[in-house]
């Protein structure tokens, strides 16, 4: 167990190899070539039996992190400790495979990525190949795709070559360094800045539009919205600070004569009023609603990992 | 053709057409840009927290950093994220950073990093070093995987991790002196989590307890991440772009916290203001609009209610 599952202890097993060596690219190759078989065959499977599957694998992962938070942890472990007793045992191994399995949901999200990529091109490439209404977004899309994945990968290839050094002046930059700027920090960054950057609009629409006093309740939180604003805004809270350090009693500090800190008065202070919001009223309801959430979320997965959800394929 | 009545003040009040509504935001957000002012603060206690445990971290330790920010935030994150490595470069403390939340923020970061070490080379002050200084271990796509991962052991959940040395062949990263004394996760003094996204709570629930944790997040999970700050499951947290410039103006005028004292960041060509100090005004003045819009709209309402009562 502790062979199959322990990647670095020993650092070369089985499951790994010496970077860049034969044997390495052989059992990565050999690898593939059983994922994509595995998957072919999966996709065979009547569908009979495809709930089975589905509900199997689904128990055995949930039931991984349950053990790994149920079963005592083993402490000060060092490779080469051997275990003591059975319970120790089971300890080491399921800390052994937490790495291992943390690898797997790596490469499972990787492949929904990947599967999304997927996706997008399958659409796109069919509306543009058929000319549906609106191909011409499909073809700017699908040549952004390209081009980034291009350049993308040519330029990381040159950032991580001999000649790595050399890039930090951009007179050493070349054709895929230029084109890969233009395109991720010219180009994406800039427009994912720029929709980002439309929800103030909305926001200030929408408060002007519908934030209205028409009851107690909005007196109430627009009362404390508008606290809570004016305290993130340094020139508002020191104008409202004047009066009450005026009316606080004064203490010397460092040669100076400064509003005490502590005076009850203080508590007036815009910060102090904000603070109190969020530390007393705020936090508490949002624990409230984590302690909700966190319970529902609780149901969801026993529903999920016992699989008694409806839909999807377990069904 | 029969006459349409003129609107009344109340009506006219509440009917402000969209687009001149935008054309004044634009206004009030772009004018501040070209006018910097220096605006009264006082640095909230959560950002008061995270730079006195910065600022006594031991030198020559290794921070670990999920830097999980794109430019779509750029303006709380990347100030953050500038702040935290200037801060880190200043006091030789090395930094060990990766991502779990978007494919995007590594080359951000690394970006980010670039520009910091132009600013560093032109005014002839040492850089920080990929290797010597920093590695970034990349994208991890799964964070709930990778945080239990490094909670259990760090040396596998980072192994087979490869960074360029000098030389510019590259190298195991636990072989640079980043990582090379790391052997588990509590030997990293502290965890900071640059963040837009939901693996501010992934962070907590996986990783709290075995290594102290702070956050920089923006300001619209100020909210529910100052819960964790409450509770102590976080040793300081940075909320958006106050939080910034909090930490800018701590960097900039030194502060005092809890008894200790933390002179400025100062010497010829040493830039602690930043994005921070840059977009205050503009946050002052998007805030000011917001509530004058607020406070019109409901004038507007309450003339018109006047006069149908009437």
């Amino acid at each position: 167990m502790n062979l199959i599952l322990a990647q670095t202890d020993p650092r070369l097993n089985f499951w790994n190899g010496t970077n860049d060596s034969v044997g390495l690219w052989a059992k990565i190759i050999i690898a593939f070539v059983l994922g994509v078989l595995l998957i072919a065959a999966l996709t065979r499977v009547p569908p009979q039996f495809r709930r089975v599957i589905v509900t199997t694998a689904t128990f055995i992962a949930g039931f991984f992190y349950i053990a790994l938070w149920l079963w005592p942890e083993p402490i000060g472990k060092k490779p080469g400790t051997l275990p003591n007793g059975a319970v120790e045992w089971v300890g080491f191994n399921i800390s052994d495979a937490v790495s291992v399995v943390g690898d797997f949901y790596n490469i499972l999200a990787t492949m929904l990525l990947g599967l999304g990529v997927f996706s997008v091109l399958r659409i796109h490439l069919r509306k543009f190949v058929k000319k549906q209404q609106d191909w011409g977004f499909s073809a700017v899309l699908l040549a952004g795709i390209v081009a980034m994945v291009f350049f993308g990968y040519a330029n990381y290839l040159t950032k991580f070559g001999p000649d790595a050094a050399k890039l930090a002046d951009q007179a050493n930059w070349g054709f895929v360094n230029y084109g890969q700027n233009l395109l991720f920090d010219g180009m994406l960054q800039q427009m994912d800045a720029a929709m980002f950057s439309i929800i103030a609009f909305y926001i200030l629409s929408a408060a002007y539009r519908a934030f209205r006093i028409r009851s107690v309740e909005a007196t109430i939180l627009l009362a404390t919205a508008l606290i809570v604003i004016l305290s993130l805004m340094g020139l508002a809270a020191s104008i409202w600070g004047m009066p009450v350090d005026a009316l606080s009693p004064h203490v010397t500090l460092n040669g100076q004569s400064v509003p005490d800190p502590g005076s009850f008065t203080q508590n007036f202070r815009l910060e102090n009023i904000a603070k109190w919001l969020t530390d007393a009223l705020q936090t508490s309801s949002l624990r409230g609603i984590d302690f909700g959430v966190g319970i529902g979320t609780l149901a969801m997965g026993m529903r999920l990992w016992l699989s008694l959800e409806k839909g999807g394929v377990s069904q | 053709m029969a006459d349409v009545p003129a609107k009344s003040l109340g009506e006219k009040l509440q009917s402000i057409n969209r687009s001149t509504l935008f054309l004044i935001l634009i206004l009030c957000t772009s004018v501040p840009l070209f006018f910097p002012v220096k605006l009264p603060n006082r640095a909230d206690a959560p950002s008061m927290d995270l730079y006195q445990k910065l600022m006594t971290l031991p030198e020559g330790s290794t921070v670990l950093v999920q830097s999980d920010w794109t430019n779509s935030t750029r303006g709380e994150s990347g100030g953050q994220f500038n702040a935290l490595m200037r801060i880190l470069m200043r006091r030789h403390i090395k930094a060990c950073i990766y991502t779990a939340a978007d494919p995007q923020a590594p080359e951000v970061a690394r970006n980010a990093i670039a520009e910091l070490n132009k600013q560093q080379d032109a005014a002839h002050l040492p850089e920080y070093k990929e290797w010597d200084d920093w590695v970034h271990l990349g994208f991890f796509p799964s964070a709930e995987g990778t945080s239990v991962s490094i909670g259990t052991d760090v040396r596998k959940a980072f192994a087979g991790k490869k960074a360029t040395q000098p030389n510019g062949t590259q190298a195991d990263v636990f072989e640079s002196p980043v990582l090379k004394n790391i052997h588990a996760v509590r030997d990293f003094p502290l965890m900071i989590l640059i963040t837009a996204s939901n693996t501010s709570n992934v962070a907590i629930e996986r990783l709290y307890g075995k290594v102290p944790l702070a956050m920089m997040v923006t300001g619209v999970m100020g909210p529910e991440t100052q819960v964790y700050y409450d509770s102590h499951q976080l040793v300081g947290l940075s909320k958006g772009l106050k939080g910034v410039y909090d930490i800018e103006n701590m960097m900039q005028d030194g502060a005092k916290i809890a008894g200790q004292t933390f002179p400025p960041f100062t010497g010829p060509g040493v830039i602690n203001k930043d994005l921070g100090t840059r977009y205050y005004p503009t946050l002052h003045m998007a805030l000011l609009l917001l509530i004058v819009a607020v406070v019109v709209g409901n004038v507007g309402m309450f003339l018109s209610r006047k006069r149908s009562t009437q």
